[in-house]
């Protein structure tokens, strides 16, 4: 089994490859910048994370990630269109309480939007459900619900019935398996594990 | 010709401390025009040092200091001083500002009171204090007045330049005036523009001094002048640096000891009354009414928006990497005006970062006791 530390290193992987060069990226929920780092030092790209705690923020400037704190659609709301190249949402977007319009806000400041989460319809997931009947757990959400953030579980077919939806163009995606490293070819919205998305307007 | 004067202070310190330091002044033998147009044939400038100028000149640390600060930020001027300097709990050896790693610099701003030149100063011509003959004061005449002092010394370029409130309306103005200087920049509790509320505050402080007949247009004796007008101005200055919450906590609605058991009178009853008039009554001992006048004067006047056409356009030039420090509770300068700030930097494609810390002890947030802002100074100096 791949321990999750590993696991959060799998989306820098593929962003390093998609991330362009020197670009301006702005990372939403950035958490301790550990992303953005990384694109930092493998692509010199100028950064920008948004956060919501203290504590993240006070990682980001001690590691010379820059970073604010604040409400990730406030602060995108203050850049004019097209500021960043592009905008992360990197395991965020099941957090938000208004998916829909951050991601709209997303696709106004920044030229490109990537997407990435776990994929509630993987199907260790459903058979959680199904024989236990209760919040999934395991390597991935590994709190109790008593524990854990209020959170829009979201799967490979919800996020691209949503793009469907608004019309937004899947430039790129990127489907894995539950072990969230080799490509998963067959029925995603099952076999997937992680799913990452470029999209745009 | 600019003369450092040296005083070396030598004391070993305790362990932690800035220990013992002595003030020095710098004076500037050359003309210095103010932004108003108004000149000084030169001028002094009070200041201290804690830790050494590396040989390459580029270790320095510069404090600025808000309205009623002074030079004395760390350490004690005698062993049988009871209050270190006024950051004294962030600047010492091994605290968030380390100086066994940093030359750390402060000094009083021109306009002061505290030794540099101001209001209070004797005018060579007539060898009476200035009075309002001071030239008005603006904060780009205190961050010019400042970088004089600096290449005296020699410092070639600023590590870092930390301010609260004024002084981190300083810290902006220097990254815009001087862009190659300064490599970090961590205003706190600051804004780039006060808001009505604000000046309206400063004004009744203002008002004070000016209606007390003390002040006589600005023309009073040292120790005299308006000395009841200072004290109001102070005590309701003071309610504007705290909060609610925490006067509430630190008071509530206690009884002073002493007080009356007969409710009707206009004695001192409250514990807040008396803190309050504590407060205005050791000012007055240590502050020049002119002084206030002119440095909250230069607050108010400060408005980068308005003397660069856009908060972005100001920006431009700046070339410091940016950390913007909020306080939740600050209602004086409120953080959505350091949000403003980070924002406008960003937009003009400037390294800042913004940070909110979560306390209710009002504008004075950023002399507070916190390993969280420690830490987060001690990360953005790292």
């Amino acid at each position: 089994m791949i321990k999750p530390a590993v696991k959060r290193t799998v989306d820098m992987q593929i962003l390093a490859d998609w991330v362009e060069p020197r670009s301006r990226v702005l990372d939403l929920g950035c958490g301790r910048g550990a992303l953005l780092d990384s694109l930092v030092q493998s692509k010199d790209i100028f950064a920008v994370g948004v956060d919501l705690e203290f504590d993240k923020i006070a990682a980001c400037v001690q590691h010379g990630v820059t970073a604010y704190q604040g409400d990730m659609l406030e602060f995108m709301r203050t850049f004019p269109d097209g500021h960043f190249d592009r905008v992360i949402c990197s395991r965020t977007l099941e957090e938000v309480a208004d998916p829909a319009a951050v991601i709209a806000e997303a696709l106004r400041v920044g030229r490109a939007v990537t997407v990435g989460f776990v994929n509630h319809g993987y199907w260790k997931n459903r058979l959680d459900v199904l024989l236990h009947g209760r919040k999934p757990r395991n390597d991935v959400y590994t709190s109790e619900w008593f524990e854990s953030r209020p959170s829009n579980p979201v799967s490979v077919a919800d996020f691209e019935h949503f793009c469907a939806a608004k019309g937004y163009r899947l430039v790129r995606r990127a489907l894995l398996r539950g072990d969230w490293r080799r490509p998963c070819a067959f029925a995603p919205n099952f076999f997937a594990g992680y799913a990452l998305y470029d999209l745009a307007k | 010709m600019n003369v450092a004067e040296d005083h070396p202070a030598t004391a070993t310190p305790a362990p932690g401390e800035a220990g013992l330091v002595e003030p020095r002044d710098f004076v500037s033998a050359e003309p210095f025009t103010f932004e108003s147009g108004q000149t000084l044939p030169g001028f002094a400038l009070r200041y201290e040092t804690y830790g050494r100028l590396n040989a390459a000149g580029d270790n320095a640390v510069l404090i600025c200091h808000a309205l009623s600060g002074d030079h004395h930020c760390a350490g004690r001027h005698s062993p049988a001083d009871k209050k270190p300097g006024w950051w004294n709990n962030l600047i010492g050896p091994g605290k968030a500002v380390d100086t066994d790693k940093f030359f750390v610099l402060c000094a009083n701003v021109p306009g002061g009171c505290q030794g540099s030149t101001g209001p209070s100063s004797p005018d060579p011509a007539t060898g009476r204090p200035y009075g309002i003959a001071f030239p008005f004061v603006t904060i780009r005449d205190m961050v010019r007045a400042q970088k004089r002092w600096l290449d005296a010394l020699g410092v070639k370029r600023l590590f870092a330049l930390l301010g609260g409130s004024m002084g981190g309306m300083q810290a902006l103005q220097f990254g815009i005036e001087y862009p190659g200087f300064c490599a970090r920049l961590l205003p706190m509790a600051s804004t780039a523009r006060e808001s009505a509320q604000a000046i309206a505050f400063n004004e009744v402080g203002r008002q004070a001094i000016m209606q007390d007949p003390a002040w006589n247009g600005g023309n009073y004796p040292k120790d005299g002048g308006p000395r009841v007008g200072l004290a109001i101005a102070r005590m309701m200055a003071h309610i504007t640096y705290v909060s609610d919450a925490s006067m509430d906590r630190k008071f509530g609605r206690k009884k002073k000891d002493g007080a009356t058991g007969d409710a009707y009178t206009f004695d001192v009853q409250f514990e807040v009354e008396s803190y309050l008039k504590h407060q205005g009554e050791s000012f007055i001992n240590r502050f020049d009414a002119n002084s206030y006048l002119y440095i909250t004067r230069a607050i108010d006047h400060f408005d980068l928006e308005a003397a660069y056409g856009s908060l972005e356009q100001a920006f431009t030039r700046v070339e410091a990497e940016t950390l913007v420090l909020g306080f939740t509770s600050d209602w004086l300068f409120p953080p959505g005006q350091s949000r403003a700030i980070a924002q406008a930097l960003l937009r003009a494609g400037k390294r800042a970062s913004y940070a909110e810390l979560d306390t209710d002890l009002g504008h004075d947030s950023f002399l507070l006791e916190s390993p969280q802002l420690y830490e987060l100074v001690r990360g953005f100096l790292a």
